[in-house]
């Protein structure tokens, strides 16, 4: 740890900044792997095959997101998922034949991309999560609203983001490219800075 | 005596345990915490606070609120000085500084007061009719430069703000905008059903304009009642409440912008907190409860200091404790100002008379005999026809209504009221139409198609009671709107319902003997005459007559003055006033600072940065940076001593001779896969692809549907299904748009899927006559020339310190070099460059940048979107022609064989060469005769240059008319801007290695 360090607002160093306040915690969360399943539901078979090569079920109403064997499965459009693998081993068991999965659901006339290292992923926790993305997030973050396991595809400041609330504990992670990440995490730092906030050293992507 | 204008008691604002000091005009003053620097000089006994824009007159304080015209000054705060502060709304803090604006050397003595005096040579619209003689465009400049001097009001801050914006996003079900009896109302309604709901209110305390006449609301005094409401509001978790914020504007889908001054009452921001919050509040219901300004009464020099709106000498004495005059005229045509009068009499102001417009006999019930019997003289049907003074009104003239001779009265403040105008400007920009009432002689809200509900003095309810009961309603209404099923357990707030009588319309006293300016708008120096100047030289339509008499164009936005003046000119005109109509109403409602609308988007923030996995390699290098698109790239990376230009030249000669590596991540990435993408790239594509065999790479163009030539790129085929498109850096998002269209709404039988993976990948493109041997040091593959050929592609692994990675191998080359090109996973970005510069060491390499990297492409002969490729060329243009396939369909295609786009003398890409060891001229013309005088015909002109270290000259690509049938020819490359004029000799774009061999190698 060097002797003078910065205590800035947007420093990843572990610590407490900006305002007086408790219960904020932001740190990175890491994504293990990533994949972006794509078929269309109404003329393939890519709600069975997900079923049989993941031992996933697609969530098909919008904004939805189901947890099954290890993988968080994010909605992101009609014909489109994210699946996220949450496992904290690098790299993970489920990485394996990702090319056979991946030939055998072209065959059937759907898709699978490999985007494990596209996004980067804060997690904001605590009960202050919705003020601090509210800086930056134009939705509705309110718990009765963007309800515990949903996801939603939206804006940080004015790049393109990925929200998920997590199902139990009060936390919201936001994803967004890997390029962004700089300003990203400074936004969120300026954003929580007033009341004041902890940050966390990076963890496995935790979407309990 | 420090403040001789204090009252001994009362001021429910001030807090006179904490003295506060301030400096006005070089003079130090004392105040109290809670006053507003208005208040506090009020209490000091200074009126004088400006000098008026046009013509320079001495002007006061007007009123106590953001309708204020007259009292702006200058703010000074260091870097955060501020011009055109409203002292009324400007909150003491301790050490406060500012200043009048507008005059000089002082406000008391002020040399642009000459203008007053040549008044008549600057009327409304005088910049048409004067400075005109004589008429060169040098003596206008002269003028222009004058009025320039003199024009504007206050000093903006030249240094950089040091504060802090923030933004905020914000839901409910229902905004009530106003803290004031009847939003408070609502706000409570609304709350108690479990409605999320945000009170906002312009001022740091509750209670809006309520002047108590002493009526309870449920039996509490006002005071009480509204702290209660206060408490029992912050108190709910659903409820936000945000004093000192502004709703500015109401825009589509309830969206409505707010500006919450979180520090501007403190000296300096505390550490963390940002200056301003701007909050973009989305409502299911918004309730309107804005209040209404007060007006007043045009008569000759109203303008005087010590003339103020009867409700603000009114506030000034119970909510500042202070007296605003010694002898007070209270001139009005309405009831209200009468419990204006007797605050001021219960503050020990003489009342020297109360002059009313009405017949006593429409003075409602025992007004007129309270009056007297508090010893206040009433003259019914009555005017003040003018007020006199010097730099302070020290008489006025009353006179019938009707005419007849005119009685002066000694007095030192004049308190006037005409009547109020509901805040209707919200209500406005929801669409709202307004209705003039003729009861209260102003617009009120009518309908909106948006889910707004005005409430209270802002709907033209003007009594306590109505506004309490109008409140609730709306709040329950905004409840019950949001769905909330839960019953609104509270009553309606009550209050004794007291009858206001009518109003007499009076905007207008006529012109006295004198020839007093009767001003319209104060703060823009309008004058009655102005209005009806402009009515007789046809400035009649409203919108005319605020812009060539700009009344209504100054920061107050004419809150006082707009209704006067288009009543006057409706009834100059002969018309109703509704028929006259208002201008439109604009957001922002009060003037906001520049710096809330960007909020954190500013300094190096303005725009979205994406850096590079590598990029922390590139900065500690010393790489200079430059902008692509949203990227940050190394345009080189200068060594001690190296210029740019030096840097960039021997970059580019090393990778010509050794080895370069430069970072290529940036590049769009758009992987596709399905049955059908053969199919889908040969639409795409001018070229053909369904013959591209796996492991194979390909060159390709994309047109825009007319034909020109929109991006360039390679594609690589990785499996049967399976396909890596690449794009320019600064397409990367447009091409993958075009493809999401192209597969969603053309043609959604292809069975193609495709996905940005531009920040998936990681890259880094190697070139030069030892790139083999360095790439076969990491990589675990045999990449001979025979197994890994030119536009061969492969998977592979990396070696690195950081453990071994996966990648993906290409053989493609942009510097015509033999190259090849490493993709690994980009959270081993660093790794793989840290293995490549390790690796490098015995080879002579060396990182080059953009700028080396554009040497080489233009030497080749690579053409690039943006210079050759700028929207207007087509691929024949550029020597591509033979890459179109005549055999097939693709976008682009059939606008490509329009007469225009096939013509022979079409500009075609061709290379130039500086004779004479000259200096390729920035931005050069091609021309026959560089002497020929404009116009002289432009054959072409230079799209990219360079030095070439290869060629040891000034190169560049350029199109000229029928250029490829003219190489060997000369010309001059002329640059009128730079005055420059360059030989040049004709020639293939291709400098280097033409045959290719380099690259196949």
């Amino acid at each position: 740890m060097p002797e003078s360090e910065s205590r800035d607002i947007g420093s990843t160093l572990p610590g407490h900044y900006g305002g007086a306040a408790t219960g904020t915690v932001i740190g990175a969360a890491t994504i293990a792997a990533a994949w972006n399943l794509q078929g269309d539901p109404a003329r393939s078979s890519v709600v069975a095959d997900a079923e049989r090569l993941f031992g996933a079920s697609l969530p098909l109403d919008p904004n939805t997101a189901r947890h099954t064997q290890g993988l968080l499965v994010l909605w992101m459009g009609p014909r489109s998922w994210l699946l996220i693998d949450r496992g904290a081993a690098r790299p993970p068991a489920s990485l394996a034949d990702f090319e056979a999965r991946r030939d055998d659901l072209n065959a059937r006339g759907s898709a699978l991309f490999d985007v494990s290292a596209s996004r980067v992923a804060f997690t904001v926790r605590g009960e202050r999560a919705p003020s601090v993305l509210a800086a930056n997030c134009p939705l509705d973050v309110d718990a009765r609203v963007f309800l515990p396991g949903r996801c939603a595809q939206s804006l940080f400041g004015r790049v393109t983001a990925l929200y998920y609330r997590h199902q139990q504990a009060p936390a919201v992670t936001v994803m967004v490219s890997r390029s962004l990440a700089v300003d990203v995490w400074h936004g969120l730092c300026l954003a929580a800075a007033s009341d004041g906030y902890d940050v966390a050293l990076p963890a496995a992507f935790d979407a309990v | 005596m420090t403040q001789p204008f204090r009252l001994p008691a009362g001021g429910c604002l001030v807090d006179r345990a904490r003295p506060l000091g301030f400096e006005y005009d070089g003079v130090r003053y004392a105040g109290y915490a809670g006053d507003t620097l208005a208040s506090a000089l009020l209490a000091n006994g200074v009126h004088l606070t400006s000098r008026s824009f046009k013509y320079h007159r001495p002007r006061g304080i007007f009123s106590a609120g953001t309708e204020e015209p007259n009292a702006l000054v200058q703010l000074a705060r260091g870097a955060r000085t501020e011009p055109n502060v409203r002292a009324t709304t400007l909150e003491l803090y301790e050490g406060l500084v500012a200043a009048s604006q507008n005059c000089w050397p002082s406000v008391r003595l002020d040399v642009g007061a000459i203008n007053d005096r040549m008044s008549r040579f600057l009327p409304a619209g005088f910049y048409y009719k004067t400075f005109m003689w004589p008429p060169t465009p040098a003596w206008w400049l002269r003028y222009e430069h004058v009025i320039r001097r003199a024009a504007g009001m206050g000093r903006a801050s030249t240094e950089p703000d040091p504060d802090r914006y923030e933004h905020r996003h914000a839901h409910c079900d229902v905004l009530v905008i106003g803290g004031g009896l009847s939003g408070l109302a609502a706000a409570r309604a609304a709350a108690s059903s479990g409605a999320r709901t945000i009170l906002c209110d312009e001022n740091p305390w509750w209670g809006g304009g309520v002047s108590g006449d002493g009526r309870t609301i449920d039996d509490l005094a006002a005071a009480q009642w509204i702290a209660r409401a206060i408490e029992e509001l912050g108190a709910q978790p659903d409820v936000t409440l945000l004093p000192r914020t502004t709703a500015f504007g109401y825009y589509d889908d309830n969206l409505v912008g707010a500006v919450e001054r979180v520090a501007d009452h403190l000296a300096a921001p505390l550490p963390h907190s940002p200056r301003q919050r701007f909050w973009m509040i989305r409502a299911k219901t918004v309730v309107l409860a804005s209040g209404a300004h007060e007006r007043g009464i045009v008569y000759a020099n109203n303008d005087l200091p010590g003339t103020l709106l009867a409700s603000a000498a009114h506030t000034y004495v119970t909510r500042y404790g202070v007296k605003p005059g010694k002898r007070a005229i209270v001139f009005t045509n309405n009831d209200g100002a009468y419990s204006d009068a007797f605050a001021l009499r219960d503050a020990g102001v003489e009342i020297a008379a109360i002059v009313d417009v009405r017949p006593e006999s429409r003075v409602s019930g025992s007004l007129p005999a309270q009056a007297r019997e508090g010893g206040l003289a009433v003259i019914g049907n009555s005017v003040v026809v003018g007020a006199h003074g010097k730099r302070h009104v020290a008489s006025v003239d009353i006179a019938p209504l009707d005419g007849g001779p005119a009685k002066r009265v000694a007095c030192d403040l004049v308190c006037v009221s005409g009547g109020w105008n509901p805040a209707v400007h919200l209500f406005s920009q929801a669409r709202g139409k307004l209705r003039y009432d003729d009861g209260v002689a102003a617009f009120v809200p009518d309908v909106s198609p948006m889910p707004v509900l005005p409430v209270g003095a802002a709907r033209g309810s003007f009594d306590l009671s109505a506004a309490l009961v109008e409140g609730h309603a709306a709040g329950v209404a905004a409840a019950q709107r949001a769905g909330i099923d839960a019953l609104v357990s509270l009553a309606a707030p009550r209050a004794v319902l007291k009858s206001i009588g009518a109003l007499q319309a009076l905007w207008a006293v006529s012109a006295d003997a004198s020839g007093g300016k009767r001003f319209v708008d104060l703060q823009n120096d309008v004058t009655a005459n102005d209005i009806a100047l402009a009515g007789r030289e046809g400035y009649q339509a409203v919108e005319h007559l605020k812009r060539y008499t700009t009344l209504g164009m100054g920061t107050d936005q004419g809150k006082t003055s707009n209704i006067i003046g288009l009543a006057l000119m409706a009834e100059q005109l002969g018309v109703s006033i509704p028929k006259v109509g208002t201008t439109t109403f604009r957001p922002p409602y009060t003037p906001i600072t520049l710096g809330s609308v960007p909020g954190a988007e500013c300094g190096p923030h303005v725009e979205p940065t994406r850096y590079s996995a590598m990029h922390a390699w590139h900065a500690e290098r010393g790489a200079r940076f430059v902008n692509a698109g949203l990227w940050k790239r190394p345009h080189s990376y200068p060594r001690a001593g190296e210029s740019e230009d030096d840097a960039a030249n021997r970059e580019a000669l090393n990778v010509r001779a050794n080895v370069g590596v430069v970072d290529v991540s940036t590049l769009g990435k758009i992987e596709l896969q399905g049955r059908d993408v053969g199919e889908f790239l040969n639409r795409v594509y001018i070229n053909r692809w369904d013959n591209l065999a796996v492991h194979r790479c390909r060159y390709g163009v994309m047109l825009r549907d007319d034909g020109m030539v929109m991006d360039d790129g390679t594609t690589s085929r990785l499996a049967a299904m399976h396909y890596l498109m690449t794009t320019t850096t600064v397409n990367a998002v447009k091409v993958m748009q075009h493809i999401e269209y192209l597969l969603q709404a053309v043609w959604p039988d292809l069975e193609v899927h495709a996905t940005s993976v531009t920040e998936q990948w990681s890259a880094a493109a190697l070139s030069g006559p030892k790139t083999r041997e360095l790439v076969a040091a990491i990589v675990d593959i045999d990449v001979s020339n025979a197994a890994f050929p030119f536009l061969a592609v492969g998977s592979c692994r990396v070696r690195s310190q950081q453990g071994d990675m996966p990648a993906r191998l290409f053989r493609m080359s942009y510097s015509g070099e033999l190259a090849y090109e490493i993709h690994v996973p980009a959270d081993r970005g660093q790794d793989l460059w840290a293995a490549i510069m390790a690796a490098g060491e015995p080879f002579g390499l060396m990182p080059y940048g953009t700028e080396a990297m554009s040497t080489l492409r233009i030497e080749k002969g690579h053409v690039v979107v943006g210079a050759e490729a700028d929207g207007r060329t087509t691929a024949a243009d550029l020597g591509l022609g033979k890459l179109v396939n005549a055999n097939k369909w693709c976008v682009g295609k059939p606008l490509l064989g329009r007469p225009g786009l096939v013509a022979p003398d079409r500009w075609q890409l061709v290379g130039l060469t500086a004779l004479d060891g000259a200096r390729m001229p920035r931005g050069g013309k091609l021309v026959a005769d560089p002497d020929r005088p404009p116009p002289n015909p432009m054959q072409g002109h230079v799209t990219s240059w360079c030095f070439s270290p290869h060629c040891n000259a000034w190169i560049a690509l350029a199109l000229l008319e029928n250029g490829r049938a003219r190489h060997g020819e000369q010309l001059w490359a002329v640059s009128p801007l730079a005055d420059a004029r360059v030989r040049v000799q004709i020639g293939s774009p291709c400098f280097v290695d033409p045959e290719g061999e380099r690259l196949r190698a």
